[in-house]
């Protein structure tokens, strides 16, 4: 509507595809119809998707997103672009903790500072862009690393501040008037905020004119230095905006809050209608965006389909709304030009020349929209399948009796969905959901987004499970949605990590921190003899159950074993090659270490080849990981031994603890669990436990398979 | 001087680690770890060789990390299907580039943007292989699959010898043959490029097909350093290779930049992390000093073009 020259010309009487292409001047109405699909679909397959209180959980989990969606949109308008919004985020969480905590400020004075501290970090990015006129896409990847380094540096990835006040977490969990979530009254200021700046000012026309030229701003009199140092900054203001809302929401600040968002942020701008080169795009379409991707997640989670679905539907609708915005733009410039007003939209005459839409294409296009409904047709038969056959078994009886219920709904969460770890103890979950006959759901983040946990409980306790069982990854995070969950008479596990004692009804333990660092300790002496050097090898430097072991292993370490050193701890980010590079280096910098010790599971594979290659036959390997990704490097001796628990019986025991739960024989002052094939299994006070850590070496791993 | 300011940035940034590193920590200087460096980051190298054409025709492709997993697997589950290793090269590099022409088709064909286009293909390739895998490794791999079956020293020989033969042919591409050049041209002002007779929708189609094969060959070099093959290997190679470029001086609009950037902007990342490591620099500043050092290497830039253009005023 604003970017387009004719609107000047128009006259007072508008036809009604005028009004429509003012309203929609990027063909935001392609997402409108993507929306309402995805409601139609979800509310026919997903449960109480169709509800007033799932539509504010929906708002509330776009705010943050929403905010760095909206800060971006100008951005990219003006042909620039800000990777480094979702660190900034990290680093404003971390600030506003330390301000609160250390700092001893009240919250509203730490608020204020930290988003001084996010202008800050935005002018930062403004000076290299506006005034030294460097690329954004390469200043900010520099910050994008910089912001997120700065904030693991300043809380050594340990910190981690929660006990904030409840004024301050009603903000990010509570309900105004009982339904409105209060964080999207922020995102609504925002909104209106941004679309007065940019549609309805001069500084919003300038950032028009400088993506579609900065030359021609230049010359026009705009000052294209200040207007692009405005939105930079105002970028990092929102980041830390938004950090303090996500902060807010979970409970806790950490660095690694916001991973991964600036990605999800200019995918929501770009699926709105803003193009990327600069020049074209309005807040309502990325307001459309937004919306379009946040159902999509909400959705497929209450519908109980893979999260994974998630990212392929959103990149087939990225390249979906970008052509048929191109095949539509071809057809209305055609007919502009046939009105003979072509002259004033020469600009967009070339582009529509470049692009060259053929009917073919448009086929084509259709193909790929079909081929997207295919995925979800399918995979919606897949779910009517499963649903038959849970329905099979109780088959007429429903009718009869309304107290005969259907097949429990057990929901479980591994901390990471592709980490090995967990997909063994999935393996003994489904298991034992067979032998029980309950339905299993098994759900959680596919990636490092700390919130991801919230959000998967969120939906079901929206879609109304009967028990929901958790790998904790953030304590003080999970721990409010949780007991939200319990309220709503949902029984509430913790598996593998637990959460705050009070947010759930058991905890199935397989070892206490203390156990395995200690255990561990113990372990690397044995190796060691009681002496000499050896090096930690963790996951990140965030990981919050690496770091809670690392202090009890230099605790026992310090009490117990005065003459080993511990030398250097190094990240390796779950991954296999940079734990081997890692491993390496520290072998070549510390010469003296005679034990490199892993403790995430695809770091110890890692460390054990880079140690093989070395070919230095002194040096061990021992750490925390799954049998059949060591068992090599055990046969041929370069890992002496490792520590773990079986995970597969630990998925099968949850899943016999949740249907006891849900059955009500598990309940408080219980002292025994019968669990198939472990037999009883003792419960003390509110844990069940699996049983102490076990120690792989050459002489039982061949015995386990997972 | 002024043609390569960007490249002597990077060089110079890259000189002083250097420097830094043999003052405090000579030992850094060690064969073995000579050798570890250029093993581990061979890979990189081929994937950031490949992103140097792409950028220097104007586009960016931020699916390769995605496209990396993708081959990773691939070559895994076709060497435990018994395919012998030559076989397996040749299909992995037929399979990126299936990708690499699926993002070609989307560029060049469609005109979508290529930041778009391959954003989409970074999450669908990502998730599609998650979903795909849920997270599994190939494991108990055959024998011949580690070292392509000649040994640690044979294999790594290989490995970094085909990094550097990518490098100098591409460099060659780039620079004597006409498809190279017209990359160039492409970038530098895809119009004049059409009316000097190239056909840029060819040069970005064939461009990202390129990109694809070179990262099918960077996963593939890369999974034979190992016996096993992990269900999510790449994270993040993107920006590793993106930024290797452009902090070797190719302009991210296109048209302008050289390989030699590449390689020292390649170095100059690879070398951070274990420099800072042997200077005894704690772990937790790694990532902060990363960045930092990204950015000094571009104001080092401006500093550049400030002294030059004193001297030239000078001269005057």
């Amino acid at each position: 509507m604003h970017n387009s020259p004719r609107a000047e010309t128009d006259t007072p009487k508008k036809s009604p595809r005028e009004i429509f292409n003012a309203w929609f001047p990027n063909n935001e109405w392609a997402l409108l119809a993507v929306i309402a699909v995805e409601v139609f679909v979800f509310g026919i397959s997903g449960e109480n998707f169709l509800t007033a209180a799932n539509g504010f959980e929906i708002g509330r989990l776009g705010v943050e997103l929403g905010l760095l969606a909206l800060a971006l949109t100008p951005i990219i308008i003006s042909g620039g672009i800000d990777l480094s919004a979702g660190s900034m985020m990290g680093l404003s969480a971390v600030v506003f903790g330390a301000l609160w905590r250390d700092a001893q400020l009240p919250i509203p004075a730490a608020i204020v500072l930290t988003l001084a501290a996010g202008l800050a970090g935005g002018a930062l990015n403004a000076v290299m862009i506006a005034r030294f006129q460097l690329p954004p896409l390469i200043v900010t990847l520099g910050s994008f690393s910089l912001f997120r380094g700065l904030a693991e540096a300043l809380t050594r990835g340990i910190e981690n501040y929660s006990g904030f006040p409840p004024s301050f977490l009603f903000f990010g969990q509570g309900y105004l008037g009982g339904v409105l979530p209060p964080q999207l009254l922020l995102l609504g200021a925002a909104i209106i905020g941004y679309a007065l700046l940019l549609h309805r000012t001069s500084i919003g026309r300038a950032i028009y004119a400088i993506g579609f030229s900065p030359e021609g701003a230049r010359f026009a009199g705009i000052p294209v230095a200040r207007r692009l140092a405005l939105i930079y900054m105002l970028s990092g203001a929102a980041a830390s905006a938004a950090a303090i809302v996500y902060v807010a929401h979970l409970g806790q600040a950490k660095a690694d809050a916001g991973t991964g968002f600036e990605l999800m942020a200019i995918t929501a701008v770009v699926l709105g209608g803003t193009s990327i080169f600069g020049g074209r795009g309005t807040i309502p379409g990325s307001v459309l965006g937004l919306i379009a991707i946040v159902v999509l997640q909400n959705g497929l989670r209450l519908s109980g389909q893979p999260a994974e679905l998630a990212g392929i539907l959103t990149g087939a609708l990225l390249v979906a709304t970008i052509l048929i915005d191109r095949a539509t733009r071809r057809a209305r410039i055609r007919t502009a030009a046939a009105a003979g007003i072509a002259n004033g939209i020469a600009g967009d005459a070339e582009e529509a020349e470049e692009a060259g839409v053929k009917n073919s294409q448009v086929a084509v296009l259709s193909a790929v929209i079909l081929a997207a409904a295919l995925i979800v047709a399918g995979s919606n038969w897949l779910l009517v399948r499963s649903l038959r056959e849970s329905a099979a078994p109780q088959g007429g009886k429903r009718g009869e009796s309304s107290v005969e219920k259907s097949r429990p709904v057990i929901a479980m969460m591994p901390k990471a969905k592709g980490d090995p770890y967990f997909i063994s103890c999935r393996q003994g979950a489904e298991e034992a959901a067979r032998e029980l006959g309950v339905d299993l759901l098994w759900d959680g983040p596919t990636d490092l987004d700390p919130a991801k946990q919230n959000e998967v409980v969120e939906a079901w306790i929206t879609r109304g499970v009967d028990a929901i069982a958790v790998s904790v990854e953030n304590q003080a995070g999970i721990s409010t949605v949780l007991r939200k969950a319990r309220e709503r008479g949902i029984g509430v596990l913790t598996w593998d990590a637990d959460s705050e004692r009070d947010a759930r009804d058991f905890f199935i333990n397989q070892a206490t921190p203390q156990g395995i660092g200690y255990t561990l300790m113990d372990e690397a002496a044995r190796i060691l003899d009681r002496r000499g050097e050896f090096a930690i090898i963790t996951a990140s430097l965030s990981a919050a159950n690496q770091n809670e072991w690392i202090r009890h292993i230099r605790a026992r370490l310090a009490a117990e074993y005065p003459e080993i050193k511990l030398v250097a701890v190094q990240p390796s980010d779950g991954d296999r090659d940079r734990a081997f590079a890692e491993t390496q280096t520290v072998l070549k910098v510390h010469p003296g270490v005679r034990l490199v010790m892993a403790i995430a599971a695809p770091a110890v594979p890692g460390a054990a080849e880079a140690v093989k290659q070395s070919g230095r036959s002194e040096v061990k390997v021992t750490g925390l990981s799954l049998p059949n990704m060591c068992k090599p490097y055990v046969h041929s001796g370069v890992i002496e031994s490792f520590v773990l628990w079986n995970t597969v019986d630990l998925g099968y025991l949850t899943v016999y603890a949740a249907r006891a739960l849900v059955a009500k024989e598990l309940k408080p002052g219980a002292r025994r669990l019968g669990a198939g094939r472990l037999g009883e299994i003792a419960v003390e006070g509110d844990e069940v436990r699996l049983g102490a850590p076990f120690i792989f070496n050459k002489s039982n791993i061949d015995r386990f398979d997972f | 001087m002024n043609r390569y300011r960007r490249e002597i940035a990077a060089a110079a940034a890259l000189a002083a680690l250097l420097a830094t590193v043999a003052l405090i920590a000579p030992s850094f200087f060690s064969p073995a770890n000579a050798r570890d460096l250029a093993l581990n980051n061979a890979p990189a190298l081929i994937v950031a060789t490949g992103m140097t054409f792409v950028i220097l025709t104007g586009q960016i492709d931020i699916s390769v990390g995605s496209q990396f997993a993708v081959a990773s697997i691939t070559a895994g589950v076709l060497a435990k299907a018994g395919l012998p290793m030559p076989a397996v090269a040749a299909a992995v590099v037929i399979c990126g580039c299936a990708m690499g022409a699926v993002n070609g088709v989307l560029v060049a064909r469609w005109r979508i943007p290529s930041i778009v286009a391959t954003l989409a293909m970074m999450v669908v390739l990502r998730d599609a292989l998650r979903w795909a895998t849920e997270g599994a490794w190939v494991q108990n791999l055959p024998r011949n699959f580690q070292w392509f079956g000649l040994g640690q020293t044979a294999g790594g020989f290989i490995i970094v010898l085909a990094a550097l033969l990518i490098f100098a042919a591409s460099i060659f591409l780039l620079g004597r043959v006409a498809a190279g050049r017209a990359v160039y041209a492409v970038g530098a002002s895809s119009e004049a490029a059409r009316l000097a007779g190239i056909d840029p929708r060819r040069v970005t189609f064939g461009v990202f097909v390129w990109m694809g094969a070179l990262t099918a060959l960077a996963a593939f070099v890369n999974a034979a350093r190992f016996a096993e093959v992990p269900g999510n290997a790449g994270v993040g190679l993107e920006l590793k290779a993106i930024a290797a470029v452009v902090v070797g001086g190719t302009a991210i609009t296109g048209g302008r930049g050289t390989l030699a950037g590449t390689l020292a902007g390649a170095a100059l990342l690879a070398v951070i992390g274990p420099a800072l490591a042997f200077l005894g620099v704690n772990p937790y500043w790694e990532k902060a000093l990363q960045g930092a050092i990204i950015l000094a290497a571009l104001l080092s830039e401006i500093a550049l073009g400030r002294m030059q253009r004193h001297a030239q005023f000078a001269s005057r």
